[in-house]
């Protein structure tokens, strides 16, 4: 028995090497959001083109759809246009959630939403545009509830306004396919079985 | 033409290391002479073109050679010309090189410095370091090689050095660490000789003492500098954040700690063998897993470099080689080691034994705090995140019993100690502990029954009782001045480190409880008080700096109506990386802190304030430097020096760190 006990050490380093080794292939920021499966936070948001048209939680729910938070500042949310069109065109959804740098006054900047408009319009067109419309978030406030780290990040809503699920990084056909595909199915057809069971 | 010169040096180094790994060990199975006595000039020259190594890359940061991707970057040409030296480790692949050549150089010491061990064991250790350096300086070659190139295409201007890293503490926090990490490779080598040997006697212990009272009293160093930078440059006050890459370093500390108390043990009673060994391997292992995290990507951090894969997989196969290969030769050789020292329930050897298993408690606590989101998040349970309430809350009811264990231990015999001695001295530092505790608190704050008072009492208790066991060792060794040159150097050495935990517990006690923080706003000539402390605000003015712009605001602290002195906050904006800096003004008595840090700017010419006082911060970072004062003072001890008198070159270790200081200085 003694003889034993001192292969414990040994033993004890190779269980959490497995787990550093698995860790080393999993993206540590690929955290699940902890809103997975409750409900959009509140929100009371204008549009971005049309400053006096405002959009809540009310106002997106009836259908699933992506809520995709990018900013024209980032590198990787210009790549995801594409493919997110040829998606918009496959008739999904997408609503864009605007993330604007924060401007610092001391040092001279300030938020100008006509640049903004300009500068978003000119990338849409140039890259192709796959919101139906895009919400301003000028204090980051909904985005902060989201939990988002990062852009682009993306959710999916599903017909009631829950969140379904949570991802961190571009969107391109592998991620598409692995990911949001099987999830959307299954949302559709529980979304069948709902519709079935309250007429 | 410098930067590949550099890339061959740390070729030279590895080939040198190389050999080093194979000669020595070969000479120390076969009994040949001549291929141990090789272990020196082997160990010299790795450490020699290591170190040109590291020269070759700063000498391409100091010449703004932006052909090399590193330099470019990292640096950049309006950089001061001290932050281009020290953007030399600012980076993965610097920082690798550094920790290469620290840790040839702790290889060179030991073979300089080792005259006394006999030759067959001196060629083992070394042939070991030389292994470690192998694995490391091929980590650095092949996976992050920093000397490479961007030709032709180099860009004319460089990314410039992360402003977190333009401060002073950068300069000597990071070399302070690794000399810490890396020379526990030292007692480590130590170990696994003695595996090899198959001989525990207490000599071994003797000999691994003092090169692991010197890595641990760097790590101290490095690890309490590392809190201060943070203190200073993230702008909020904060001194310690349980953030994953601080632990990566505590680890090490603590199971280092431990290590320090065993070998004790082991080299004055002979028993504790197996137990010693295991720390020893685990205290680098710990350093090795510490490398890993950080360099990985495994955990989220602020200090994570950029991160890759298939450098996480090479240091998972180094992980592996090391520490399970040393872990498997421990099991192999242990079965055999008896310890067959006797000792009585109350005794020193079990106070000490005591010290382990809170070290390791803690250490525990530490790393399941650390580890536990990644393996909940591989085992599919979801995330989790584990912060520091949970940390505060554990090692809060840790230290109270720590603390009273710790009074008491210095004070206990080996194999044996009655009670009855103990009472009357232990009494007596009991009163004088509540006397201090509640007089300081009643000279600074007023008295409350809460955490402060709990910890002042908890420190007064042992550091009286530090005071109080020297003074009664001092007095039964004779009368005055003979009893105090009587008592070992590692016996002050002892106290002084244990006075520091006191004075540490003390700080985070009272800072924890009576720190006060208030967000203002302010206009030029607005007076804000806060703890009795007025504030006024002076002045707000653009900044100019060589790399950066922004703010400044000069402020006016008085007190009851008596000047207390001028503070000068800023915000700094470095164009080049396009970051925001707060520089927290501060104004540091050993009593309190005066914290002002600039917010953002408001409407109608106004900012945002953070005012803080922070009483008795200081003696947090006061506390650890008393604790690596005391692992210095016990290195001076004669004993480690003794029974090699043959010949005259006979090395001092408090020599040595004098040294190694120095170069980590350079």
């Amino acid at each position: 028995m003694r003889k034993w006990l001192f292969f414990a050490p040994l033993a004890i380093f190779l269980g959490v090497s497995v787990f550093l080794f698995t860790g080393l292939f999993s993206d540590p920021w690929t955290r699940d959001s902890v809103l997975l499966n409750r409900p959009l936070p509140e929100f009371d948001l204008p549009d971005l083109m049309q400053p006096e048209q405002r959009w809540n939680r009310e106002l997106l729910t009836g259908e699933p759809f992506l809520l995709s938070v990018w900013g024209v500042w980032c590198p990787t949310c210009k790549a995801q246009l594409g493919f997110m069109t040829e998606l918009k065109e496959q008739g999904i959804k997408v609503v864009g959630l605007y993330y604007p740098l924060p401007v610092d006054p001391a040092f001279g900047d300030h938020f100008s939403l006509g640049q903004l408009q300009r500068d978003v319009q000119r990338e849409l067109a140039y890259f192709g545009n796959p919101y139906q419309f895009n919400i301003l978030d000028e204090n980051r406030r909904l985005s902060l509830d989201l939990g988002v780290s990062g852009s682009p990040e993306t959710f999916l809503v599903d017909a009631t306004g829950k969140i379904r699920m949570h991802h961190v990084g571009d969107i391109n056909p592998r991620v598409w396919r692995q990911k949001f595909e099987p999830a959307l199915e299954q949302l559709q057809q529980t979304s069948l079985v709902q519709l079935g069971a309250q007429p | 033409m410098i930067p590949e010169l550099g890339q061959l040096a740390l070729t030279f180094s590895f080939a040198l290391s190389l050999l080093l790994g194979v000669v020595p060990l070969y000479g120390s199975y076969t009994g040949n002479e001549r291929a141990l006595m090789l272990g020196k000039p082997l160990a010299l020259a790795a450490a020699l073109f290591a170190g040109l190594a590291f020269v070759a890359l700063s000498y391409a940061f100091y010449t703004d050679d932006f052909t090399v991707i590193n330099v470019a970057s990292n640096s950049s040409s309006v950089l001061p010309w001290y932050y281009k030296l020290t953007a030399t480790w600012g980076s993965h692949e610097g920082s690798m090189l550094l920790w290469v050549w620290i840790l040839t150089l702790w290889t060179a010491a030991v073979a300089l410095f080792s005259k006394q061990l006999p030759l067959l064991m001196q060629g083992r250790i070394l042939g070991i370091m030389g292994w470690i350096g192998v694995g490391f300086i091929a980590f650095s070659l092949f996976m992050s090689n920093a000397f490479e190139r961007s030709l032709p295409y180099f860009p004319v201007e460089g990314n410039d050095l992360n402003p977190l890293l333009q401060d002073f503490g950068m300069i000597i926090h990071p070399p302070l660490l690794y000399m810490g990490y890396v020379g526990f490779a030292v007692s480590f080598a130590f170990a696994i000789a003695a595996l090899l040997g198959g001989k525990f006697d207490s000599t071994w212990a003797r000999w691994a003492r003092p090169w692991t009272l010197a890595a641990w009293m760097f790590l101290t160093l490095g690890i309490m500098l590392g809190s201060w930078w943070a203190y200073k440059e993230l702008g909020w006050g904060g001194w310690w954040f349980w953030d994953p890459v601080e632990n990566a370093s505590f680890m090490p500390w603590l199971v280092g700690t431990a290590l320090i108390h065993t070998l004790a043990v082991t080299e004055k009673r002979g028993t504790f063998k197996s137990w010693t060994v295991l720390l020893a391997l685990a205290t680098f292992s710990l350093s090795l897993l510490g490398a890993f995290l950080v360099r990985s990507g495994v955990l989220v951090s602020v200090h994570s470099f950029a991160t890759d894969p298939s450098r996480g997989m090479f240091l998972l196969v180094f992980l592996l080689i090391v520490i399970g290969g040393s872990l498997l030769l421990y099991a192999l050789r242990m079965r055999s080691v008896r310890s067959q020292a006797r000792y009585q329930l109350f005794s020193r050897e079990v106070m000490l034994w005591g010290n382990n298993v809170f070290m390791l408690t803690a250490t525990l606590v530490v790393f399941l705090g650390t580890l536990l989101p990644l393996f909940h998040q591989e085992l599919g349970l979801g995330s989790i995140s584990i912060g520091e309430p949970f940390f505060d809350a554990m090692f809060f009811y840790l230290t109270i019993p720590f603390s009273l264990l710790l009074g008491l231990g210095p004070w206990v015999r080996w194999k044996q100690q009655k009670w009855q001695p103990l009472i009357p001295p232990l009494a007596m530092v009991a009163v004088a502990a509540l006397m201090v505790a509640v007089g300081l608190m009643a000279a600074t704050q007023s008295v409350q029954a809460n955490v402060a008072l709990l910890g002042l009492l908890l420190g007064a208790w042992v550091g009286m009782s530090a005071l109080g066991e020297v003074g009664q060792r001092i007095r039964q060794f004779g009368q005055g001045l003979a009893g105090i040159r009587k008592l070992s150097a590692s016996h002050y050495g002892m106290t002084t480190a244990h006075i520091g935990f006191a004075v540490l517990v003390i700080g985070i006690a009272m800072t924890t409880t009576y720190s006060v923080e208030r967000d203002v706003r302010m206009q030029v000539g607005d007076t804000v008080t806060l703890s009795g402390y007025e504030f006024t605000l002076l002045d707000l003015y653009k900044l100019d700096g060589p790399n950066y712009g922004g703010e400044a605001a000069d402020l006016k602290v008085e007190r009851d109506g008596r000047f207390i002195t001028n503070l000068h906050a800023e915000k700094r904006f470095y164009t080049i990386q396009r970051t925001v800096m707060t520089e927290a003004a501060i104004h540091a008595r050993l009593s309190r802190d005066l914290y002002v840090s600039l917010g953002e700017a408001l409407p109608g010419d106004a900012w945002s304030f953070k005012m803080q006082v922070k009483p008795f911060v200081r003696w947090i970072w006061l506390g650890g430097l008393l604790m690596a004062i005391g692992a210095t003072w016990s290195l001076l001890d004669v004993r480690y020096r003794r029974k090699v008198l043959r010949r005259d070159t006979v090395p001092q270790a408090g020599e040595l760190s004098d040294k190694h200081k120095e170069l980590a200085h350079a």
